[in-house]
């Protein structure tokens, strides 16, 4: 185990592209498809990731000492499904509307595998202050990931933009199905064609 | 007769109309993980419909009976300390916590008791069985419980309960063996290389969504033709 | 042999193992009693007003907080909430019933505005509905809905894709017959179950 450990801003950055959860490790595809038809539950969804990614990893990297091999997913649990709890009752309660329209989405957190991963692979192992700039960066890059998609979606499905009108009727008629679970789909799929396009012409040049 | 009436149009909806998978997203970890092949994808299929009617029943059962708002279990424990009568306790703030350990529990039960008495079928889907621990949808089909029990006027009962998750995961397994039947083919196809593997899934899902959608109205027309006129009860509440 | 030897070996150490993790429980406990405790009061509130906020103008003239609500049982057997709403001074202006069915996409979820005798519609307000957005999801707009103002109850509502003709036709939103006429039904099925069950609660409270 005498492997070099990464440093707090090369874990802040490996999370935004290197590593970028929705792109590049594909973790997480529940709430990257489901929420992504408005920018803005976009954005609401991915802050409560971030809080309960950041929230997590440093618990577990304060007590990663004390962990037992055996018991360590038990405790992961423990504390995401925690602080998932928390961020569900703090957005039921300050923000209604949003809380009722991401509805499931908030709770499935708990078993969004990049929470875990990153408790595993990082937190479990390093100190708290990089634990926190991993998590940090890993939400930033899950927020990309999520903004990127809703705004695809939200400009060409309701000619919006976190609200505010983009495309205006007159020129563009909504083309519906991008709001609907079709549209994520094909968003998706065009976008990580496209990421993967992008990255291979890099290389070989 | 009502009530097999709701419970076939519940089953239609869920399995169909509202894909776990093409409408709500759950489950998509497997869905474009373990479709590579139409055996596999039945098998991960069965796997996660047998875990998501034991995970339901066991749910409904903690949620009916502690945590919903108006449980029974918690106020006849705190009239019994003692308590005063009118408190209300709701217990609901540890619902999420309490239905991913049952969902743990569950699927190592369903290992341990699949392995000890149906060994082919261990054979056949005991290898997906860990992996479903993680799986969205299974938890999805709880919270989905969770929210038809929290209108006390309106409660789900296990049937309701039951049918729903396993529409759910026939839903779910349909949904996996078409894909896996598309995938199959695609392997002879030539992909443009930046979709290959996921991309191509992905577009591929997308269309089946599309398809999916058809069923949309459904359950409506199929409500309107298996139930009886309002009319006669349109009547009757006027007559005075 | 040396497996069972283990095995009590093992147990020995079972709680020494275990209170990382009883420690946590009771200190994540205590974090969930804190948010129930500061929180709870706030969501309920936000779950109350949502129907309370839209009693005036469902019911002219009405004065949300003196609102009386009553548990009645339809004639289906199904219970339900229904609101009596009353003026600042007490008198009864109307009723509010909550009605929910299958729409073209998932349950739609309305509220319902009646004069005080129950005979004629006041209003109607959309709750929830996830119908085709661009299309079905126009029944929440004014244009559609204020056609119920003023309707017998009696009526059995007809959504036509034409002129309507008569006084029990309303003119469907374009595109979405089906999306219409499930609020139609909707609206005769709540008050044909509802109505004599709270005539009832009115005459004997």
């Amino acid at each position: 185990m005498e492997h070099h450990l990464p440093t707090a801003s090369e874990r802040f950055i490996n999370g935004i592209f290197p590593e970028n959860p929705t792109y590049r490790l594909l973790l997480g595809m529940c709430p990257t498809l489901a929420v992504t038809n408005s920018v803005q539950s976009a954005l609401t969804m991915a802050a409560a990731t971030t809080f309960v990614l950041l929230c997590s990893n440093i618990m577990i990297s304060l007590m990663r000492h004390l962990l037992k091999p055996h018991l360590r997913i038990l405790v992961f649990t423990l504390t995401i499904a925690t602080f998932v709890t928390v961020a569900d009752r703090v957005l039921a309660a300050y923000l209604y509307e949003m809380s009722k329209e991401l509805g499931p989405y908030i709770p499935l957190i708990i078993v969004n595998c990049i929470i875990i991963s990153r408790c595993e692979a990082c937190s479990s192992q390093q100190s708290a202050w990089v634990s926190s700039a991993d998590a940090l960066g890993v939400g930033l890059g899950f927020t990309l990931g999520l903004v990127s998609i809703a705004t695809v979606r939200e400009i060409l499905g309701s000619g919006t933009w976190l609200g505010l009108t983009i495309l205006p009727r007159s020129v563009w008629e909504p083309w519906g199905i991008m709001v609907l679970p079709p549209g994520a789909f094909l968003t998706l799929g065009v976008l990580l064609a496209l990421v993967n396009f992008l990255s291979t012409r890099r290389k070989n040049s | 007769m009502d009530t097999l009436v709701s419970l076939l149009l519940l089953a239609i909806s869920t399995a169909f109309i509202n894909n776990f998978v093409l409408k709500y997203f759950v489950g998509i970890c497997p869905f474009l993980g373990v479709s590579r092949k139409i055996s596999t994808a039945v098998g991960m299929g069965c796997a996660v419909t047998f875990v998501m009617a034991i995970a339901a029943f066991l749910s409904w059962t903690f949620t009916y009976f502690v945590l919903r708002p108006e449980a029974p279990l918690p106020v006849w424990v705190w009239q019994i300390c003692g308590g005063d009568p009118g408190t209300t306790i709701d217990l609901s703030i540890l619902s999420y916590l309490v239905y991913i350990f049952v969902i743990a529990a569950s699927v190592q039960f369903v290992e341990m008791y699949v392995r000890k008495f149906f060994p082919p079928l261990y054979k056949a889907f005991g290898v997906f069985l860990p992996l479903i621990t993680t799986n969205c949808a299974i938890l999805f089909a709880c919270l989905e419980i969770l929210k038809q029990l929290q209108d006390p006027t309106q409660l789900w009962g296990l049937h309701e309960a039951l049918v729903y998750s396993m529409a759910g995961g026939l839903g779910f397994t349909v949904a996996i063996a078409m894909m896996a039947g598309i995938r199959e083919e695609l392997e002879m196809c030539d992909v443009p290389q930046s979709l290959q593997g996921v991309g191509i899934a992905l577009l591929t899902a997308g269309i089946l969504a599309m398809a999916f959608m058809g069923f949309a109205g459904v359950d409506k027309g199929l409500a309107n033709a298996l139930t009886a006129d309002t009319t006669a009860e349109m009547t009757a509440s006027f007559k005075k | 042999m040396s497996e069972m030897q283990e095995k009590t070996e093992a147990d020995k150490h079972y709680l020494r193992q275990a209170w990382l993790i009883l420690f946590l429980s009771v200190f994540y406990g205590a974090i969930l009693v804190g948010v129930q405790i500061g929180l709870s009061g706030r969501i309920a509130e936000n779950k109350k007003q949502e129907t309370y906020s839209q009693i005036p103008t469902l019911v002219p003239g009405a004065e949300p907080t003196a609102t009386k609500e009553f548990l009645v049982r339809g004639s289906n057997g199904k219970e339900s909430r229904v609101y009596q709403a009353r003026n600042a001074s007490g008198e009864p202006m109307g009723w509010v019933f909550p009605g929910s069915g299958a729409g073209f996409a998932d349950t739609i979820e309305i509220l319902i505005g009646l004069n005080a005798d129950m005979t004629r519609l006041t209003g109607l307000y959309v709750l929830n509905q996830k119908e085709t957005p661009g299309l079905g999801n126009y029944i929440t707009e004014n244009a559609f809905r204020d056609q119920f103002h003023g309707l017998a109850a009696q009526e059995k509502f007809l959504a036509v894709a034409g002129t309507p003709v008569g006084t029990n036709q309303i003119k469907a939103v374009t595109g979405a017959t089906i999306s219409s006429q499930s609020v139609c039904d909707i609206v005769n099925g709540t008050v044909a179950q509802y109505r004599q069950a709270a005539l009832e609660k009115a005459t004997h409270p």
